[in-house]
């Protein structure tokens, strides 16, 4: 499975136990403030993937601005994913 | 009100003192400590430090020194000592002589302050003054209990590991001391000594249950304190030993009073709130749902700022009020505000022994850097449980009941959960 696809399936885990219902599908170009998750979705979304990666981008690396798509979400684990 | 020696000198029976390799009667620790006091006469109305080494030493310090010296300062080893000018360490040292006859004068009656540290959110220690007479105030005297085996659970020098001594030594009971052993030796020193009283917090007992030896004994005294007393762990000990006196205590630290609950049944009755009764402290609930309580002793300078114009002191306790009882949700300054809500770990803790794969639970904040602090919960299964099912169940069973940010947000399983030296799980944030 690569990053995009665990990122989807930690995406529903969190949906499910959060209570939010995400939109379909999920595109690069997909705000991730319309996805369906709220803050409290996201902050466990970041959490989760902490427990599934090893890692969290957002306390590891000086992230300035928070990603608004999908495809920055992405490239920001992608990121510190090569630094691993 | 006579001293601990005095009082512990004119009782017709008293008990034994047991620890892991030995016996020793309290009448002999009675002699030790009139022997402290003729050899250290230097000691006499100063300020000395009690350090626990070991049980018998320090039970024999305590009644040399209560009624005699001018405080008393009772530490555990790893505690940081307290900055007080001219505090002396108590060091036992071999008797100079043997002596058969000894002329204790006592005329002299000092009211010694006892200093005991509480762990404090800091860290830091803090020192509360206590007289003697307060701290024996709880202790019940009668033929029955003078049969009991009470096993010391806590720290000796700690306010509730007091208790239990004191409650022991004055009523001629016998004591087994196992504070802080791995939980099977516990059980077996229990055993062997037929432990039939036992005071400890809901973890201790969970863990204790978590031996599967419990039941082994033939307990006719069980007290819970220090943490929320849920239903579970009341059911669980009530289905175990079923002819049990069982209660849990709720003391507070700031009001300096507590009550005892004992109808097996978590929280307290909402009928408290309005009682006039004389034999409970007077109770309400604050507009910020603190616990509030009326102390029938006058209140010190320090409580001022805690207390309302009606005399109330905030415990800072956290309560809610269902139709029947005040249910206990936890410490207010205990919180963890995942995004500007409040969630008090007790409630989720409670919601996850519900289950019955579960042993012990933990829920602590773990900082987010999304919502200031998320809910993350350590459990400790049941042996043949299956983790990965077990998670879904206790996930959607946390759904079902708490509001989403209530919900662990990581539910981890782990083999064992740390405990303080209390005995209370250690809930400090992860972050």
């Amino acid at each position: 499975m690569n990053l995009e696809q665990q990122i989807k399936q930690a995406m529903q885990q969190v949906a499910e136990l959060s209570d939010c219902q995400l939109i379909e599908p999920i595109t690069v170009d997909t705000l991730l403030l319309e996805s369906g998750l709220d803050s409290l979705g996201y902050a466990m979304l970041v959490a989760q993937l902490e427990e599934d990666l090893g890692y969290d981008p957002f306390s590891e690396l000086a992230i300035e601005t928070y990603p608004s798509t999908f495809a920055e979400f992405l490239s920001v684990y992608q990121r510190c994913a090569s630094k691993q | 009100m006579p001293n601990l020696l005095q009082q512990l000198t004119s009782l017709t029976h008293t008990g034994k003192i047991h620890s892991l390799s030995k016996t020793v009667a309290l009448s002999e620790l009675l002699f030790k400590a009139k022997q402290i006091r003729q050899q250290n006469p230097e000691l006499k109305q100063q300020k000395v430090l009690i350090v626990d080494e070991n049980i018998f030493d320090f039970i024999s310090a305590l009644v040399a020194f209560d009624g005699w010296c001018q405080s008393i300062y009772i530490a555990s080893q790893n505690l940081t000592q307290p900055k007080v000018d001219n505090l002396i360490q108590w060091q036992q040292k071999p008797p100079q002589s043997a002596v058969s006859q000894l002329v204790i004068d006592d005329n002299e009656q000092i009211d010694t302050s006892w200093f005991l540290a509480t762990s404090g959110t800091t860290g830091e220690p803090k020192w509360y003054a206590h007289s003697f007479a307060a701290l024996a105030s709880s202790v019940k005297q009668s033929r029955n209990l003078t049969k009991v085996n009470w096993a010391l659970m806590y720290q000796p020098t700690r306010f509730a590991g007091l208790q239990v001594l004191l409650q022991s030594l004055l009523s001629g009971a016998n004591l087994i001391d196992v504070h802080g052993k791995p939980a099977l030796q516990q059980i077996s020193l229990m055993q062997r000594h037929q432990v039939n009283a036992i005071s400890a917090t809901p973890s201790l007992w969970r863990q204790l249950s978590m031996t599967q030896q419990l039941d082994n004994l033939t307990l006719k005294y069980i007290t819970l304190g220090g943490e929320i007393a849920d239903q579970g762990i009341l059911d669980h000990l009530s289905n175990l030993f079923p002819n049990a006196q069982i209660k849990h205590i709720y003391a507070s630290t700031e009001a300096g009073v507590g009550f005892v609950v004992t109808d097996k049944k978590a929280g307290f009755p909402v009928a408290w709130l309005a009682s006039s009764d004389n034999e409970t402290p007077k109770l309400k609930v604050s507009s910020q749902q603190h616990l509030m309580i009326k102390p029938k002793h006058l209140i010190g300078d320090n409580l001022k700022s805690l207390t309302d114009p009606q005399g109330y002191v905030d415990t800072f306790d956290k309560v809610a009020v269902t139709d029947e009882r005040v249910m206990f949700l936890g410490r207010a300054s205990g919180v963890i505000n995942v995004g500007g809500n409040n969630v008090y770990p007790e409630k989720i803790e409670q919601v996850l022994l519900q289950s019955a794969e579960v042993d012990q639970a933990r829920v602590y904040g773990q900082a987010s850097p999304l919502v200031g602090a998320l809910v993350v919960a350590e459990v400790v299964l049941q042996p043949n449980s299956e983790p990965q099912l077990a998670k879904t169940r206790l996930l959607s069973n946390c759904k079902a009941q708490l509001a989403r940010y209530e919900r662990p947000s990581k539910i981890r399983i782990v083999a064992s959960l740390k405990q303080d030296a209390s005995g209370k799980l250690n809930r400090k944030n992860h972050d």
